[in-house]
């Protein structure tokens, strides 16, 4: 078997999280290859619709939650589109882990903040959860996210869960005229029964601002902390200088890029930024490696 | 150091016919092949012309085909270990389940007699990434089913450089055996364990280089030396280093401008690898995954579905050229992604030429230092 | 040329243009100059060398030559016929660019050529004989005297085309697949034509994928006769994708044998009038319908 040909892999939940927007939920058939299958959050896989073809997306579940891995993706291409008629039970096929990862244990016994805007939910989730279910090795979490409307909003479920828990500050926005709209969603997966939210109505107890502008009010502070960023470029552009106003080291902030990709193991020479391949040398970076690259991304 | 031994025209042919019969793949220069419509001559216009005549490698089934001395094939070796289009593997649906079916990774033997020493290297090189930590299995069998020979060359045209990245038009980098034309046959030399083998296997078509072969043969290769090196020549280093640090350099646009991004350069180039992976339905619920060269060159390299492309017009895509080439490939594995084989100038309909640019470059580099 | 010379560095000079796209001389015979400097206009030239159709620079999307500003382009008669078809399309306005024609007595097909090749049998580019636009009329400027008529080549393309129709159906099959498994689908034939200018190429969609990528050859014959389809009654015939054509594959054949069925069907023959429409964007009431039955 070569490096291109992929695992197969049961779907067996889809979430809709938003109008275009799903979670997966794969596991492997192979069970030898699911007992071992192991990774890092912050890697991607190349998963297959067989016959549209191969797409890159990050794996959304933690790794510290075994036997299956999700991704959540957002329906823009050929193969997205695609991924619009799987249902639950049909095979996909995979190819992973990939690329680096959250270094994770250097954030021991430091404070964490989360900064995610709209999909970029979705690698950063993984990492969450990662940090959450070692909860003892780590000091304060913070997680600011913010989408477009609260229709745009991603893993609402879990955005409920973590502003139940006491032991997390979410800091929730949606942007400004993006607050009318049901909140407080009742979800389930199709594999239960209820699909997509609109549960209890309820107004938005959240922000309202843009991503970037509730990162300045939140009172964030650098001290002995990390931030990991993800979300649209325009958020991601607007937001570093802010961290950099409040004293966030360049070093301490952890982002995941995308660029497009096709084979995922660093040889059909497309996803470079200089001399570093997405693939193999990230998709995990620093804010400072990135100001070190040149600027084309 | 080998022992020289000489092959004649007529065990040549001998050799080649043994091995067909023995089902071995003979590949080589040779004319180009294809069916003719009469009246109609297979007339080339362009790229035929020139430098390229009408040769190109591919598979021989007597050594009359075969056209050992000056002129450059069309394509690179490139296309017998990264097939221009090659599948991956194939599916077939079975109700909602999925049967993957792999493709073979294991070739059958096969000989390039007569690859130009530039196209040969070419291979080592590239051999790099696709072992970069993940191993292409399609790449590394079929490198291991080959026996490779090259042909000393005595230089094309004035767009060769091969001395200046780190070949010669008699290296024996990547192969395994090197053939030189002196009157009436080749003098033949291994330099790998598989070259000598070979040669060991039929070592009744080889006899003792007849009085004065080894030196018209060295003669042959110092002249050809002395030729390339009257061509330009830059320093790979100085180059590495300025294009690593002008990534905004106005110089950039002065390429790109004039290119179309056909990517016909990509295409001739031996060490170019780019491909693109895409899946085909072949039938009602099945197909296969193939990949296929691509090119930076073309704008739909790089783009996202987003709509976003990061290299968005052909400045920068000309620029993540010679960057890749010149800069990355040599940072990432320490050797320079080409062999000075001159074929994207002369393919280049456009005028652009590597060159001209890296020779430009290697000044500005020069004039950054004083 | 002296007068061309003269002429680019008055538009520069007096600010008309930013920037004459003309040709110049290089190791590697003529190729194309963007000249936006005054001094530089000396380095433009027209020679028998210059076979490259300039209008593909006129292609909107690209952007690296948009920015550049408002621009001369130097053009002979087949270049004059592809910005033609570029204002008939509505791809170009004619205030974006001054024409600068050049009367043409053909083009050779030399490389390496330090100086201009004389024009024989033997060097004639096959596509110049018989041309009908020898001196371009859609230009503000007409530099160059009168050159004679172009000879007929060694082999002309209609030699050639007749040659495939006296072929069985079955010879033209396996011809034409032979050439198209050469394709690897650079698409150099589609970069380089002036009139290939969709901002989204039929070959780059891919919801749902009307011509497969894979360079196979039933891939290769579908992106290539598509393409030709595309151009029907609108090739000016310059012959460059078949000159860039890194696989050597005839293309002019399929693009001439297509020219000729749409003069023999609608009695039109690309010019360099913008104003006369093409039969791909007009329906005149007396258009051939026998084959509606």
């Amino acid at each position: 078997m070569n490096i291109y040909q992929p695992q197969l892999a049961t779907v067996t939940d889809i979430i809709e999280e938003t109008v275009d927007t799903r979670t997966f939920r794969l596991e492997f058939q192979d069970a030898a290859y699911r007992e071992a299958f192991a990774f890092h959050a912050g890697q991607f896989g190349e998963y297959s619709v067989f016959g549209a073809g191969e797409s890159t997306f990050c794996i959304a579940s933690p790794p510290t939650r075994s036997g299956y891995l999700e991704c959540c993706v957002r329906a823009v291409g050929k193969l997205t589109a695609a991924l619009s008629d799987i249902n639950v039970g049909d095979t996909m096929g995979f190819r992973g882990p990939y690329g680096n990862w959250f270094p994770v244990d250097d954030w021991k016994d430091r404070n964490v903040i989360f900064i995610a805007g709209g999909i970029g939910l979705a690698p950063v989730r993984c990492v969450i959860w990662n940090v959450l279910d070692r909860r003892d090795e780590f000091r304060d979490v913070t997680i600011v996210y913010g989408a477009r409307s609260i229709g745009d909003l991603v893993y609402k479920r879990e955005l409920l869960e973590w502003q139940g828990r006491d032991d997390v500050r979410l800091v929730k926005t949606v942007d400004p005229g993006g607050q009318v709209g049901k909140w407080d969603a009742e979800v389930g997966g199709q594999g239960d029964q209820v699909v997509g939210w609109g549960g209890k109505a309820g107004e938005w107890d959240g922000e309202v601002g843009y991503v970037p502008t509730i990162v300045e009010q939140a009172e964030l502070s650098a001290d002995n902390a990390v931030v990991v960023i993800c979300g649209p470029p325009i958020v991601i552009k607007l937001t570093l200088p802010i961290l950099e106003k409040l004293g966030f080291a360049d070093e301490a902030i952890f982002t995941t890029l995308e660029n497009r990709m096709k084979c995922g193991v660093g040889k059909c020479g497309r996803c470079n930024i200089g001399p570093v391949y997405v693939c193999k040398d990230g998709p995990v970076f620093t804010a400072a490696q990135l100001n070190a690259l040149p600027q084309e991304f | 150091m080998t022992d020289v031994l000489f092959l004649s025209r007529e065990q040549l042919a001998a050799l080649v016919a043994d091995l067909v019969a023995a089902d071995t793949i003979v590949i080589g220069p040779a004319r180009a092949g294809g069916p003719a419509i009469p009246g109609l001559e297979d007339r080339q216009q362009g790229v035929a012309k020139g430098a390229f005549g009408t040769l190109e490698y591919r598979e021989v089934r007597s050594a009359d085909e075969l056209e050992l001395g000056p002129g450059m094939p069309r394509l690179s070796l490139k296309q017998f270990f990264l097939p221009q289009n090659e599948k991956l593997f194939s599916w077939q649906q079975k109700g909602i389940a999925v049967e993957v079916q792999a493709v073979p990774t294991a070739f059958a033997p096969r000989v390039i007699l007569g690859g130009k020493p530039c196209d040969v290297a070419a291979l080592g090189i590239v051999d790099k990434v696709m072992n970069w930590d993940y191993q292409d299995e399609l790449w590394n069998a079929r490198r291991a089913a080959t026996t490779i020979f090259a042909l000393s060359c005595g230089v094309e045209d004035q767009h060769c450089f091969c001395t200046s990245v780190g070949v010669a038009p008699d290296s024996t980098k990547s192969a395994d055996g090197l053939f030189t034309a002196v009157d009436g046959g080749f003098l033949v030399e291994t330099t790998t364990d598989l070259g000598r083998e070979f040669v060991d296997k039929h070592r009744a078509r080889f006899a003792e280089p007849p009085g004065g072969a080894v030196e018209a043969g060295t003669a042959f290769r110092a002249a050809a030396l002395a030729k390339v090196r009257e061509n330009f020549s830059f320093n790979t280093e100085r180059v590495h280093d300025w294009v690593e640090n002008h990534f905004e350099d106005p110089f950039w646009a002065t390429l790109g401008v004039r290119c179309n991004g056909c990517g016909a350069c990509t295409m001739v180039c031996p060490t170019c690898h780019c491909f693109d992976i895409v899946d085909e339905e072949e039938g009602v619920g099945c197909g296969s995954r193939r990949r296929c060269w691509d090119t930076c060159q073309a704008s739909k390299f790089t783009a996202h579905a987003s709509g976003h492309n990061p290299r968005g017009d052909q400045i920068a895509r000309y620029r993540q050229r010679v960057n890749h080439k010149f800069a990355i490939y040599p940072t990432k594995f320490g050797e320079v992604l080409c062999t000075g084989c001159g074929r994207c100038v002369r393919t280049c309909q456009m005028g652009q030429n590597i060159g001209e640019i890296l020779v430009a470059i290697d000044e500005y580099a020069q004039k950054d230092t004083q | 040329m002296k007068e061309l010379r003269d002429l680019a560095r008055q538009l520069l000079t007096d600010g008309t243009v930013e920037v004459v796209v003309g040709w110049q001389s290089s190791a590697r015979g003529a190729r194309p100059i963007f000249v936006d400097k005054p001094e530089e206009a000396d380095l433009l030239i027209f020679d028998t060398r210059c076979v490259h159709n300039l209008a593909t620079y006129l292609n909107p999307r690209r952007k690296q030559v948009t920015d550049l500003g408002k621009l001369a382009l130097v053009v002979k008669g087949c270049d004059a016929k592809a910005v033609a078809g570029l204002l008939r399309e509505a791809q170009l306005t004619r205030d974006r660019v001054v024409l600068i024609g050049v009367r043409c007595g053909g083009v050779v097909e030399e490389f390496d050529a330090p100086v201009p090749p004389e024009i024989s049998a033997e060097t004639i580019m096959p596509r110049c004989y018989g041309c009908d636009n020898r001196e371009p009329h859609l230009v503000d400027h007409l530099l160059g005297d009168a050159l004679p008529e172009p000879p007929a080549p060694l082999l002309s393309i209609e030699k050639r085309i007749e040659a495939l129709e006296a072929a069985t159906p079955e010879q033209r099959w396996e011809y034409w697949t032979a050439q198209f498994a050469k394709c690897v689908r650079c698409y150099a034939c589609r970069q380089v034509c002036p009139l290939c200018v969709c901002e989204r190429c039929v070959a780059d969609k891919s919801q749902p994928q009307w011509i497969e990528t894979a360079s196979h050859t039933r891939g290769n014959l579908s992106w290539n006769v598509t393409r030709a389809l595309h151009l029907a009654g609108r090739c000016v015939g310059c012959g460059e994708c078949e000159r860039f054509c890194p696989a050597g594959i005839p293309l002019t054949l399929l693009n001439r044998k297509l020219q000729q069925v749409v003069e023999e069907r609608y009695e039109y023959r690309v010019s360099d009038d913008p104003e006369v429409a093409a039969p791909i964007g007009e329906f005149r009431l007396d258009d051939q319908q026998e084959f509606i039955k």
